[in-house]
């Protein structure tokens, strides 16, 4: 265990001690016995972003709802806290007993952003552990991850000792049993990874060879041994309704980004946007009944005190009972001063006086993701949005007093020509002109319209993952002609870093020599890449000479059907065949319906739910 | 009506800032189910103020605030409930119902601090207590304060003499030096009890070890007609 004085002083010291303090309202302590398996959920950013992750709550309550397991937290401590930590000796520590975490039995990464890779080294390191699986001793934790990311989990095989993939919930119980057993049989650390590897959804990276074609694509991937599974099925909580849900969750001391009660109303998405890994990822789709979010509501507010609750799905208004329990949450609340936020919320589809109700707790903006500026390139992603429909709620949002609208979109879509990236700021000038129709006198408020655009990034299993990614040069020059069009002072345009975007799509769709290339980076100093401030472009350049591997070829160059894809061996339900389908229309501009007004045959409901979704 | 409580900010609590401690109590106010009054508009927020703002690492035994209330409410209640929920490093000490005008903060004049710090050399308690005799015979001791207004930076200098009304040494162990001090504290004048330990270094030379500064905050008082008081 820490040093209580050495830490009082280095806390004297940092910016936002109580990042690292603990202690938070409803934290879990436990006795520490020889029987106790301690997990060590860690994320890979800073305190205020982990906390802010629904995630983490769930697996923390819901391990340590078990006898046995003790989970505790640990977040990427700041550079302030790193350079002190690092000056004292102070290895890494978790958050609820303040032992060192290289003492635990496992450590688990969540995978949120691919720009959080090169924290997971350096938090391996800081912790005192090999950063290498293959240099990792008996008395070393097991290193494992999982989240969204995991489904492309090559880019990390060799730091991670093995992934979980999928939803976690059941399997990491099934992998903590199995370490208790393995503990006992006194093994070494490669029994533990083949007793689990033929749990569903588990992937030991160290079990799989791959061999590589001359041109730098895949020839073979396979098990080194015919009794490991060669497909890993993603795991899903069949009935969510039944799944564990937390009633208490930590109450951070300081801000977090998202500082709130969330409740999960669904998982999945029918949407079927062309660019959305996670529409695919967390297919099929699975809610919670009403009475349960609202009793889960009851308890948490009891227990935390917070202000707002927060509905969290894919697309909020696709729940299907989103106004009654809307309405119902609204009821309950309103008087207790506990305001109501709906992200990802669809405007077309909810009606604006409801909308109105939740503004009379807590006021926040209109925010729109047209995600394209044309109807032909929305057409192309299959974002089911009409220009009419945005233009009409806008039209009725600021009749009813809204004046300041965030709207949302990509360049680079596959596609794109320039006349689409003018679309953007036409869009946003109607949203303007509309605002101002309204007479004078009925005006409410002062507009401001926010145009945003990110880069596009291809993602594994959607079905642009063997689109070529746009060029820095032309990511800037569509930025540059934006800059130059949008010229208003009631329309701000912002953009993302188009370098920050291109390193994404390498990780992203990258295979495992990517990982020399994140040890290297990491060595140069790069950590935090997803902070403007400490992201350090030359720094990855600078790795990817030195390691010999051209970035190009992951994020610039267009795949053939044919090719192996580095994460081909993992099963998420939905079939190659469906994806490639869906390109082809999207290179013709088809529309594929929402799957809740009929089946676009994805094969989830094959392999997942026995039929039906 | 209106509630005034007295509490305690120790422990691990003095790493949160002004802010996150009024996000606390918000919270606190909801758990305990307090009958709070809210503020209207859009953003509804307990009608509730500190007497003042306590900076992050500052330990004390006396903060005070102010509370509006929708019903009626025993302190005792208040008291009692308050503490089952608070963390372990807040505490209300004691609760009162308020029939004041003024707000909280406006009363405020002073507040006491002990103040511990190491020298960098050993000195004895006799040592410090001339150094700090030499100190405050001195009838001027000028605080300078920058501030920044975007790029322009106006320096401030203020003669802070007359704020410090007494500062004498507790204890000196090895090279520990622990001293008790009363401050101006609030809108009329203000010193704080760092720039203190800035000003006896700068005028008596007094070499003090990085870092080694640890502040505690013993009370605050409020001065009405000339009378000096606790605010409960």
């Amino acid at each position: 265990m820490i040093n209580k004085e050495l830490f009082e002083n280095i806390l004297y010291k940092v910016e936002k001690p109580a990042r690292y303090i603990g202690n938070e309202q409803n934290i879990i302590i436990k006795d520490i016995t020889k029987d106790t398996v301690r997990f060590a959920f860690a994320f890979p950013d800073v305190y205020e972003v982990g906390m802010s992750h629904l995630g983490m709550h769930i697996l923390y309550n819901l391990l340590n709802s078990k006898e046995n397991i003790y989970c505790e937290r640990v977040f990427t401590p700041w550079t302030d806290m790193e350079e002190e930590m690092r000056k004292n000796n102070l290895p890494l520590f978790a958050l609820e007993s303040k032992d060192y975490i290289k003492d635990f039995d496992l450590i688990g990464f969540t995978l949120q952003y691919e720009m959080s890779y090169t924290n997971i080294i350096n938090m391996i390191d800081l912790a005192g552990i090999p950063i290498l699986s293959k240099e990792r001793k008996k008395s070393d934790p097991f290193v494992l991850a999982g989240g969204p990311c995991a489904y492309n989990p090559e880019p990390l095989a060799g730091i991670v000792d093995f992934f979980v993939i999928g939803e976690g919930e059941e399997v990491t119980l099934e992998v903590i049993e199995q370490y208790k057993k393995w503990r006992k049989s006194q093994g070494d650390r490669k029994d533990f990874l083949e007793m689990i590897a033929n749990i569903e959804g588990i992937y030991v990276p160290e079990l799989y060879n791959v061999d590589y074609k001359e041109d730098g694509t895949i020839k073979a991937f396979s098990p080194i041994d015919t009794k490991y599974p060669e497909k890993i099925k993603k795991r899903i909580i069949k009935n969510l309704d039944e799944a564990f849900y937390p009633e208490k969750i930590i109450v951070p001391f300081i801000e977090t980004v998202h500082d709130r009660v969330m409740l999960e109303i669904f998982r999945g998405c029918t949407r079927g946007c062309r660019f959305c890994q996670a529409g695919v990822i967390y297919r099929p789709v699975r809610e919670r009944s009403t009475d349960k979010l609202i009793e889960y509501a009851r308890k948490l507010i009891e227990a935390t005190g917070h202000e707002e609750i927060s509905l969290s799905s894919l697309s909020t208004s696709d729940y299907s009972q989103i106004l009654d329990l809307v309405l119902k949450l609204i009821e309950e609340y309103k008087d207790k001063k506990v305001g109501l936020s709906l992200p990802s919320l669809r405007l077309d589809s909810f009606p604006l006086e409801v909308i109105e109700e939740i503004q009379k707790v807590r006021k926040t903006g209109l925010t729109f993701a047209p995600e394209a500026g044309t109807q032909r390139l929305r057409d192309v992603i299959n974002k089911g949005i009409t220009e009419e429909d945005l233009f009409k709620t806008t039209e009725e949002a600021f009749g009813a007093g809204w004046s300041s609208v965030k709207l949302y979109f990509m360049i680079g879509l596959p596609t794109e020509t320039l006349d689409d990236v003018i679309g953007i700021k036409n869009l946003a000038y109607e949203v303007k002109d509309i605002f101002f129709r309204i007479p004078r006198e009925e005006r409410k408020g002062n507009l401001k319209v926010t145009v945003s655009t990110s880069c596009f990034v291809p993602k594994p299993f959607t079905p642009f993952q063997w689109y070529p990614q746009d060029s820095i040069e032309t990511f800037n020059e569509k930025i540059g002609l934006l800059k130059k069009n949008i010229r208003d002072n009631k329309v701000t345009y912002n953009h993302h870093d188009s370098r920050l975007s291109y390193l994404e799509a390498v990780l992203a769709r990258g295979d495992r020599r990517i990982a020399q290339v994140l040890v290297k980076a990491w060595e140069k100093g790069c950590k935090f890449d997803g902070w403007t401030d400490k992201f350090n472009y030359e720094k990855w350049l600078k790795a990817f000479e030195e390691t010999g591997i051209d970035p190009d070829f992951y994020a610039s160059r267009e795949r053939s059907y044919e090719e192996i894809l580095p994460w081909d061996f993992i099963d998420v339900g939905v079939s190659k065949k469906y994806l490639i389908n869906e390109n082809e229309k999207a290179k013709k501009g088809e529309l594929t319906q929402d799957c809740r007004q009929g089946c676009t045959g994805c094969g989830v409901n094959n392999s997942f739910t026995g039929g039906v979704c | 009506m209106k509630m005034r409580a007295k509490f305690s900010k120790k422990e691990d609590l003095i790493y949160i800032s002004h802010l996150d401690l009024m996000r606390l109590f918000h919270r606190a106010f909801r758990r305990a189910e307090i009958p709070v009054k809210y503020s209207e508009g859009f953003n509804p927020h307990p009608q509730l103020s500190l007497a003042t703002a306590l900076a992050l690492g500052v330990s004390s035994d006396g903060e005070y605030m102010d509370l509006e209330l929708e019903s009626n409410m025993e302190p005792e209640e208040f008291k009692q409930r308050m503490n089952m929920i608070l963390p372990n490093g807040i505490k209300i000490l004691k609760a009162v119902p308020s029939y004041e005008k003024s707000s909280l903060v406006s009363l405020i004049r002073w507040s006491n601090y002990i103040v511990k710090f190491n020298t960098v050399d050993k000195m004895t308690i006799e040592e410090i207590t001339n150094l700090i005799n030499d100190f405050l015979n001195k009838k001027e001791l000028i605080l300078t304060k920058e501030k920044k207004k975007g790029k322009k930076v106006t320096v401030n200098q203020q003669n802070v003499r007359e704020r410090i009304n007494e500062l004498f040494p507790l204890s000196v162990e090895n090279n520990t030096v622990i001293l008790k001090t009363t401050l101006m504290t609030g809108s009329v004048g203000n010193i704080k009890p760092n720039e203190v330990v800035d000003l006896l270094k700068e005028y008596v030379n007094i070499k003090i070890e990085e870092d080694s500064l640890r502040l505690h905050r013993l009370d605050l008082f409020i001065e009405k007609d000339g009378a000096i008081s606790l605010p409960i």
